[in-house]
């Protein structure tokens, strides 16, 4: 991507002034959608609606046409037909605009007359400088400046983490999955059919993106898989990225007749190579919002090597079992933590002491449970420490202590209260305010652990950035 | 140059497979092990050839119709004496009367017994070049003991790949079998790598099997489709 184009891109992830063609006011449609998710994102800059004869909608003075617009428009959102969207994205590269969202569907998916329609969106484009995010897209956001151009009007929380989805429907899915994980939202694009921007664009510009800490990505396909690859592989050197990808039916190729050629599995040669380029993989929205969601609010470890404390074994052994999935093997525990350990809970312990380390019910006690967690993370053999707990009515959790041990340590710390999403919502808003990702699974919990140790080998470029 | 030589000749001859002794001819010139193989138009210079090589021996039917040589009886392997060369002979030439009455024969040297592995590359649509690693036979085809990476790849890369395979330890060395020579086995997948992203009339290849030495290993039968 040119300077210009990552210029263009800034801009309209940013923009001063949105034009919203196809605006109408009736609540069942697109265009009214896509200005009130405007109005109520809090979009601070001027909005303008455009329609041929309406005056006002949702209190806001309408406009005929683009040209009557009194102002440089940054971004125009186009609710209108795919041959109508045409049109009005020459018109407004006529009129300088650069940047447009078109959610329209009816282009290649349907046939020959939808790819002229897109070889056209390319042209125009060209020839007058205009991205255009889609078509057949929900849309994009910025919520750092709150702007939701998408037509979902809903609100979510700030944060520093962007998202690519090649489906508005699984980009939603991960956007309410964060939203119950209390992670925070940089950018949301939905790509919709990729015309125009591509993949590789957007990752391209999120990886300039101060406001980005990480890259969550949702693929189902692409037509240059070797491309998106190698620049995905160039961006998972500067920030995380990780990345989901459905379509696992490995139908081969039954035409060929080498070995080699019948045994090449798609979803196989996805995986192998994307490793291949250090990117992290996702199998599932709860991984890829766990992994997030850990990358989002940790520093990376100095290694991978895992201690983990609890006091229920359970949920220790199915983290396990989901960190040896991902190649993770736990070491033992320090003999000076065994020390500590003793100092704490006394000689006579009815656990043995190893990693993970299980204090029983000994530990459950929040002051305890606090000691033994500092005892851990300075555990010279440990780089990241997870800890799991089962939240009590008549017992206090031990979020407190957590974030104290947290703060005289440079380790990562992540945490699982086993419980449902609102039963702990203080306790996640708190502990994660201080840096430390709360879950409610072992699952998630082994895949946020997993996704900071693959970052955290990938040496110290990230580190230092992240 | 000479790979594009061999390439050229297959083409005009309006082939989309290589021959197998052309395919190692075309890997050999770019400084991949092969056991090299000779063609032997009739019985009497096929037991020439052979006695050339040294006992024991290998036949294989050669013929531009046939992909799958063992399928239907054209692989003979461990000929010791010039008789069962004989024999061999002409159960090849038995065997393929119907699929091509021209088909002839290929000699080559039957070399001792190593782990036996697959290295391929295929031209993906989405990829594009594209280099595997896996054990041979079975464990390639019903197991799915195959590992991918995008083409080209580094001698390092190439080493993840060797360590990547479930079967791994078999390269190792396991119950009194001593382990073999990965080094190798990485240098050719690197080397098969390059070729693939640097020659892009080659749609295919499979090197199956190699076979892994203690020291070195060798590309025993070779398979290259054209695009």
């Amino acid at each position: 991507m040119t300077k210009e184009d990552m210029e263009i891109m800034r801009r309209f992830f940013d923009p001063r002034s949105v034009a919203v063609v196809g605006a109408t006011d009736s609540p069942d449609r697109v265009g009214y959608n896509l200005l009130d998710s405007l109005v109520n994102g809090g979009f601070k800059g001027n909005i303008y609606p455009v329609h041929p004869k309406l005056k006002e909608i949702l209190g806001i003075r309408v406009y005929p046409s683009c040209i009557d617009i009194p102002d440089q428009v940054d971004l125009v959102l186009i609710a209108l037909n795919q041959r109508d969207t045409i049109d009005v994205v020459e018109h407004c590269g006529k009129l300088g605009i650069k940047g447009a969202v078109s959610v329209a569907g009816g282009f290649r998916e349907t046939g020959d007359e939808g790819r002229a329609l897109e070889k056209r969106l390319v042209e125009i484009s060209k020839k007058y400088g205009i991205k255009v995010v889609g078509p057949n897209t929900l849309g994009m956001m910025n919520l750092e400046v709150n702007l939701n151009a998408s037509f979902y009007p809903i609100s979510l929380k700030k944060g520093n983490v962007s998202l690519i989805s090649q489906s508005g429907g699984m980009g939603f899915s991960i956007i309410q999955k964060c939203s119950d994980e209390g992670l925070g939202i940089n950018k949301f694009v939905g790509v919709g059919n990729r015309t125009v921007l591509e993949f590789s664009d957007y990752l391209e510009f999120l990886a300039e993106d101060p406001g980005t800490k990480v890259i969550g990505v949702f693929l189902e396909g692409v037509d240059d898989a070797r491309r998106l690859v190698q620049i995905a592989g160039e961006v998972a050197c500067k920030k995380p990225v990780v990345m989901y990808k459905v379509g696992h039916s490995d139908a081969v190729n039954e035409a060929t007749l080498t070995h080699t050629g019948s045994v090449a599995g798609p979803y196989q040669l996805f995986r192998d190579i994307f490793k291949q380029f250090g990117v992290l993989l996702a199998d599932s929205v709860p991984e890829l919002v766990a992994a997030c969601k850990a990358l989002s609010l940790c520093r990376l470890p100095a290694g991978g090597q895992v201690g983990i404390y609890t006091y229920t074994a359970g949920p220790s052994i199915a983290a396990l079992d989901r960190l040896a999935d991902r190649e993770i093997s736990i070491p033992g525990l320090a003999p000076e933590t065994g020390r500590k350990i003793k100092a704490i809970l006394g000689e006579d312990l009815p656990v043995i002491l190893r990693n993970p380390i299980d204090s029983g019910g000994l530990g459950i006690q929040p002051e305890t449970y606090g000691l033994l967690v500092e005892a851990a993370l300075e555990d010279p053999g440990f780089d990241i420490l997870a800890t799991f707990s089962c939240p009590h009515k008549n017992w206090r959790n031990p979020t407190k202590e957590l974030i104290a041990a947290h703060k005289k340590s440079s380790k990562p710390l992540l945490t699982c209260y086993i419980s449902t999403v609102k039963g702990v919502e203080a306790d996640r808003e708190a502990l994660q305010q201080a840096g430390i990702p709360l879950y409610i699974s072992p699952d998630e919990t082994a895949w946020g652990v997993a996704a900071l140790v693959h970052y955290g080998q990938k040496g110290s470029a990230l580190s230092e950035n992240a | 140059m000479k790979t594009h030589k061999i390439i050229e000749k297959a083409r005009k001859e309006g082939r989309s497979f290589l021959t197998e002794n052309e395919a190692k001819e075309l890997l050999a010139g770019r400084g991949i092990p092969v056991v090299s193989c000779r063609v032997a138009r009739d019985e009497d210079e096929t037991v020439s050839l052979a006695r050339e090589c040294g006992f024991p021996v290998v036949l294989k039917v050669n013929s531009p119709k046939i992909v799958h040589k063992s399928d239907r009886g054209g692989v003979f392997l461990n000929l010791k004496e010039e008789q069962s060369v004989r024999e061999a002979f002409r159960k090849i030439i038995k065997n393929y009367q119907d699929v091509d009455p021209e088909a002839t024969v290929t000699v080559q040297s039957m070399l001792g017994k190593g782990v036996e592995v697959l290295i391929g590359t295929i031209a993906d649509r989405q990829f594009g070049p594209v280099v595997a690693f896996g054990l041979g036979g079975i464990f390639t085809e019903v197991l799915k003991d195959i590992v991918f990476r995008m083409a080209p790849i580094s001698p390092e890369e190439a080493g993840k790949m060797v360590r990547q395979i479930k079967g791994s330890r078999l390269l190792q060395g396991y119950r009194g079998n001593p382990a073999v020579d990965t080094l190798s086995l990485q240098n050719i997948i690197m080397r098969v790598s390059r070729l693939a992203f640097e020659i892009a009339d080659i749609a295919e290849m499979d090197l199956n099997p190699v076979a892994a030495f203690p020291h070195g290993a060798q590309v025993l039968d070779a398979r290259i489709k054209l695009r």
